[in-house]
């Protein structure tokens, strides 16, 4: 792609949007990469030639993926409200979350996973607990199981407030006013995941859906995630780095000459050790480790924790 | 060129009384002759990159690999392609194509503004165009098309019902088709063959044929001079099997095959 003017970059030629080109020296572009790479790495005298670009293209579209999911500092911001139904529905290129947070009165309350079951499918049973169901043999389904109906009716946690007698039992927080059953026995062990004040959630994958439980209901949730760089299929928005061009050369190298016949084995493992060896200098160059971090975390040395 | 070739091939038929070629003849030997050298140029190419991976081939003008590609570039053509009727992504092929060098895909929005895509398109197989298609990662887009060839007589596009376009010729098929409102292009830059040789001629009262290069339809080689020789040599070949003197045959075959050798 050709180099932009100043006047392109900053107003992007005078079109909208204005921001389109901020930032961009930043990345290459997916077909720069693809077209680079037939032209310097594919040919006659080369390792790799007769190759067909949809098999470069997917080696370089995995690349980005790959970085995408832990190489990359990018990741994707959404914010959006629950409702009663205590559903946050999964971003369309999520792939990966990396903190689910409540936002409230201008500030982040990081929320916790709680990986016990916190939502179910159910099947009609009848009296005997048989399952039901309907005149083309499918089960009937109930629209949400009792567990949903539990959570969403707001299931109990544990209450933590030292100065209380009911500090550590478990109790319900609905609209805001904590309720307890009668102490009968003692309790042992602390189930961690739920003696927290905030809501807490799970992620159901399958579902496409982050299920929260019952005090987030009417309340905002940012959660911030990872793509794969895909860009919803938009091949000219994909884009990678510069600081890891390398490495997708050298990953789509390695990948073509690992798959295919009568390669020698000395060959591909040359491929195999660049393309780690790139990927290394790639991460340490993007972790910006530079003496005025260093200063920054020094200077914090003294710091009086609370 | 022409006249010279004729002239030495009927110098060495005549020599030893073997015959007379006629100017049809000449023309058809002519062309067949060309053609076979013509072809021996891709082959004698790959010969030469494989001496290159080895390591035995030398640079500047011992550089044969450039040499030979020089020639084949002046078969290179470019020509915008037309739409087969009836049909929104297929393109018929010019008669005289050999090779494809590359094929643009070029999608064409009125504006305004207009904007025009052109992308360098990409031979899939029609094995692997619709497993392509359903590829979420590899289908065909506009920044990678792709276009599948397709033989004389095979149907390639389904409309509406059953309904079939095509079979219409050598063509060729664009993925993906333009966007509504757009119209889809296509240019060409290929390799044709070479135009058949004519040795034109006048008649002179005698009944004598004398040769007359201001004909309408005359056509000299189109190989370089230094393929003179084995013009000669392979048309004398064909000119020996017509006359069933199997003495030219071998002496054009000898001389062939010890330039052959010279070469490799």
């Amino acid at each position: 792609m050709a180099y932009l003017t100043s006047y392109q970059y900053y107003e992007n030629g005078g079109q909208q949007p204005e921001n389109a080109n901020w930032g961009s020296y930043q990345y290459v572009s997916l077909t720069d990469i693809v077209n680079n790479f037939l032209l310097m790495y594919q040919g006659n005298h080369s390792l790799i030639n007769n190759e067909e670009r949809y098999k470069i293209l997917f080696h370089a579209k995995r690349a980005i993926q790959e970085l995408n999911y832990d190489a990359f500092k990018e990741t994707k911001v959404l914010q959006l409200d629950v409702c009663d139904t205590l559903r946050f529905v999964l971003p369309q290129d999520y792939v990966n979350w990396i903190r689910i947070s409540l936002f409230k009165d201008g500030i982040l309350y990081p929320l916790t996973e709680n990986i016990q079951a916190n939502s179910s499918d159910a099947y009609l049973q009848d009296h005997n607990c048989r399952i039901l169901f309907d005149v083309d043999g499918n089960i009937l389904k109930p629209h949400n199981s009792e567990l949903d109906m539990s959570r969403i009716a707001g299931e109990g946690s544990i209450y933590l407030n030292e100065g209380s007698p009911y500090n550590g039992q478990t109790g319900w927080c609905i609209d805001g006013d904590w309720y307890f059953d009668y102490q009968m026995g003692d309790r042992f062990g602390l189930n961690t995941e739920t003696a927290y004040d905030n809501p807490t959630f799970r992620v159901d994958q399958k579902a496409g859906v982050i299920n929260f439980s019952s005090g987030m209901g009417g309340e905002s949730c940012v959660v911030e995630y990872v793509s794969d760089g895909m860009e919803n299929g938009d091949n000219s928005k994909v884009t990678v780095n510069k600081l890891f061009e390398d490495y997708v050369y050298a990953y789509i190298e390695y990948a073509i000459l690992n798959s295919k016949y009568a390669v020698q084995e000395y060959i591909v493992r040359r491929t195999q050790k660049r393309k780690s060896a790139l990927l290394r200098n790639a991460k340490i160059r993007l972790s910006n480790i530079h003496p005025g971090r260093l200063l920054m975390n020094l200077r914090g040395q003294s710091k009086w924790l609370k | 060129m022409i006249n010279k070739v004729r002239e030495t091939v009927l110098s060495i038929l005549n020599k030893n009384n073997y015959g007379y070629l006629s100017p049809l003849d000449f023309n058809l030997y002519a062309k067949q002759a060309q053609l076979e050298l013509f072809e021996d140029y891709f082959y004698d190419f790959n010969a030469q990159i494989n001496k290159e991976n080895a390591r035995t081939s030398g640079t500047e003008f011992a550089d044969i690999t450039r040499q030979l590609s020089e020639v084949m570039d002046t078969f290179t053509q470019y020509k915008a392609l037309n739409l087969t009727a009836g049909s929104e992504q297929t393109f018929a092929l010019p008669n005289d194509w050999y090779t494809f060098v590359d094929v643009i895909w070029l999608q064409t929005c009125e504006g305004p503004p207009t904007t025009v895509i052109e992308e360098q398109a990409e031979r899939v197989s029609e094995g692997s165009i619709y497993r392509l298609l359903k590829s979420n990662l590899t289908a065909p887009s506009k920044e990678f098309p792709a276009y599948v060839f397709t033989q004389q007589g095979r149907p390639v596009t389904v409309g509406p019902g059953d309904a079939t376009y095509g079979d219409l010729g050598n063509q060729i098929t664009l993925y993906p088709e333009a966007i509504a409102g757009c119209d889809l292009g296509c240019r060409l830059i290929y390799i044709r063959y070479p135009r058949d040789p004519n040795w034109t001629f006048s008649t002179l009262p005698s009944g004598e044929a004398f040769f007359n290069e201001s004909v309408s339809t005359y056509q000299d080689f189109e190989l370089p001079s230094s393929d003179e020789n084995d013009l000669i040599m392979k048309i004398l070949q064909y000119a020996g099997l017509s006359i069933r003197e199997a003495a030219v045959t071998q002496f054009a075959a000898g001389q062939e095959a010890i330039d052959n050798q010279q070469n490799t």
